[in-house]
């Protein structure tokens, strides 16, 4: 027998408590799993959005608490555009709108909808380049004033959209032109309209949430030349001479500093902190309430001659054991949920199912801490029991 | 003088004190144990023989007076831990065998502080234990399905795990009947006599009492007589 399996016998000797006290931890430790997984899942998405692209900056406008608010002029998007330093860009407005399925039968009737990420592009945006079309064709300079759309694989499956149907935006039918699917999860989940259109449609004239841009490289120091740009961007100033408040930024920082991720994050964060305490909590009643009932087992065990530091590492070993595997199934469930969520079209095009590697091993790694900061305590009060107490038991 | 490196294990007058109530549980206690003998401790109940029965095996120290194990004097020892669990073995009269754990199982958790560091060593070891005691054949079972004599004989495997020299034993046939208390003993005097084991048994009971080299009889903390017992089975204690 190894001390291992020895530990692994004393969390059978109380099976109900043990279960309970792993499901317990699991659905903590899986629900940091899955919302650090979506928070995670958010920014790569991203990331890869950006990196398939080839984007070396990225502006908006400064001081906007929500980028969604973010306005920059129209006309900066097109001036920057002419720059010979840049080689390409892309702006988008984008906005987080509800869309109706279908048409309502009657005056009464209130058609279903469904929460989706539009984006209203430029023809030219070069995000239309890696655009794979599925069905139908892509949306182009002709198609301006025509209230034409293209939709997301995912939404459009979500949805039971084809080519030809018609979805409905702020009250605007909008004739779908075509599917589409690219890196960004959040794109083959939402709707794409041409940028004028949109402008008309939500009044927002002449403005865009932001812009990308790839700069054109020609010397020997690539990052030099697209600081240059970014200065130069940060240097625009309105007709009348006022700072625009750009903050153009190279994608790895505007992710770090992206307020949507961050809100994300932090909500990821603060609500596996709460599930961590109640785990700890749940840890350390478990285990206090092992050794009060062992006392005179650990009493015995000190009799016969283990030292405390054995006692100490009995107690933590078994509360690590139990966070090990409730950092097993909690990881499963955090899988299984997300790819669950996806089942739901009130959800399915706003989480992307699956988990990092990164994040289960995070939360391994936070379940370890649980169940070290909940064995703690017990393990040292087991470690000063006295063995004579035992045998005064006896 | 009394030359302490003589004995196994020596007390020499060892006092201890409880605060809750003030009492004096042992009160100048000198006893000598050599190597290979049989001690039984007798005495009406609070006489003090369990104290000095954890006095001996280390589990408490004393108020005044020392121990001697071979001669070393065991206050000094930093590690009693590793002492107790390679010096000594003890046998419970509730044997405390772990529930969860088969016969086979038991035998090896003092091993973990012992001089076997290997997993199939230690399985070979309590083997060979529980053959030695008899209950080879009962190796894979838990407490809950051996009788209490049977549990009594792994407890003594147990005992025997890291190979001690000195087996302390606390009413170890008080849970059994007479024909499993009979077993448990026979079996103590044939591993007094095959290891050299040195054996010192608190007990009530005259059968134990009869078969030890010594009787020690205890009241209000002091030993009243030392002395080889009654040569009959109806040999009596003192009782109070």
């Amino acid at each position: 027998m190894t001390f291992v399996a020895f530990i692994f016998k004393n969390l059978t000797q109380r099976p109900i408590r043990t279960a309970l006290t792993v499901l317990g931890l699991s659905v903590a430790v899986g629900s940091m799993v899955a919302l650090m997984g979506i928070a995670k899942n958010f920014r790569a998405s991203q990331a890869a959005t950006f990196e398939e692209r080839r984007v070396d900056l990225v502006t908006l406008r400064g001081g906007d608490a929500i980028q969604l608010t973010s306005e920059v002029p129209e006309w900066v998007v097109r001036e920057v555009g002419t720059w010979k330093e840049v080689e390409a860009i892309d702006a988008a407005l984008v906005d987080m709108t509800e869309m109706q399925i279908r048409e309502p039968r009657d005056r009464d009737d209130v058609p279903p909808s469904k929460p989706v990420v539009l984006q209203a592009w430029m023809p030219i945006n070069f995000g239309f380049d890696d655009m794979e079309v599925t069905e139908g064709r892509k949306l182009g300079v002709a198609d301006e004033g025509k209230h034409y759309a293209m939709l997301g694989t995912e939404f459009a499956k979500s949805v039971n959209k084809k080519v030809g149907d018609t979805v409905t935006i702020l009250q605007k039918k909008f004739e779908v032109v075509g599917v589409f699917k690219t890196s960004s999860f959040y794109e083959k989940g939402g709707v794409l309209t041409l940028l004028k259109d949109y402008q008309d449609l939500s009044g927002r004239k002449g403005v865009v949430t932001g812009f990308s841009l790839r700069v054109r490289k020609t010397t020997s120091d690539p990052d030099a030349e697209v600081e240059a740009v970014r200065q130069r961007i940060m240097a625009l100033k309105s007709e009348k001479g006022d700072s625009l408040r750009l903050t153009p930024e190279r994608p790895e920082k505007y992710l770090d500093n992206a307020s949507h991720l961050k809100i994300t994050a932090a909500m990821a964060w603060m609500v596996s902190a709460i599930a961590m305490l109640i785990g700890v909590i749940s840890m350390l009643n478990t285990m206090a309430m092992s050794v009060l009932e062992r006392t005179q087992e650990i009493g015995i065990l000190r009799a016969i001659g283990w030292p405390r530091l054995r006692v100490i590492q009995m107690v933590i070993g078994e509360a690590l054991l139990l966070a090990l595997v409730a950092a097993v199934f909690g990881s499963i469930g955090a899988v299984g949920a997300t790819h669950l969520m996806s089942l739901f079209p009130q959800v399915n095009t706003l989480i992307e199912p699956g988990i990092a590697g990164s994040v289960i091993v995070t939360g391994t790694g936070f379940a370890l801490l649980i169940g070290l900061l909940g064995g703690a305590y017990p393990a040292y009060r087991a470690s000063r029991l006295l063995p004579t107490e035992a045998l005064r038991h006896d | 003088m009394t030359n302490h490196a003589d004995y196994l294990l020596y007390a020499d007058a060892v006092a201890k004190r409880y605060p809750d109530g003030d009492v004096r549980a042992l009160n100048g206690v000198t006893l000598g144990v050599r190597p290979g003998e049989y001690v039984a401790i007798t005495g009406p109940s609070g006489c003090g023989k369990s104290t000095l029965l954890n006095v001996l095996g280390v589990l408490d120290l004393p108020d005044a007076g020392e121990v001697y194990f071979k001669g070393e004097p065991l206050s000094k020892r930093r590690d009693l831990d590793t002492f107790r669990a390679r010096q000594i073995g003890f046998v419970f009269q509730s044997f405390f065998l772990m529930p969860t754990l088969s016969a086979r199982e038991n035998v090896q958790v003092p091993m973990f502080e012992g001089p076997i560091s290997g997993r199939a060593e230690r399985t070979k070891k309590a083997n060979d234990l529980l053959e030695l005691v008899g209950m080879g054949h009962r190796a894979g079972h838990r407490p809950k399905q051996l009788s209490v004599g049977e549990r009594q004989r792994v407890a003594l495997a147990r005992a025997l795990a890291n190979d001690p020299p000195l087996l302390l034993a606390d009413e170890p046939t008080g849970n059994l009947d007479s024909a499993n208390a009979a077993k448990v003993l026979d079996l103590f005097s044939q591993l007094q006599k095959a290891r050299g084991l040195a054996l010192i048994v608190v007990t009530h009971s005259d059968e134990v009492a009869a078969r030890a080299d010594r009787v020690v009889r205890m009241r209000d903390g002091q030993i009243v007589s030392d002395a080889a017992p009654v040569a009959t089975t109806t040999a009596r204690t003192i009782s109070g």
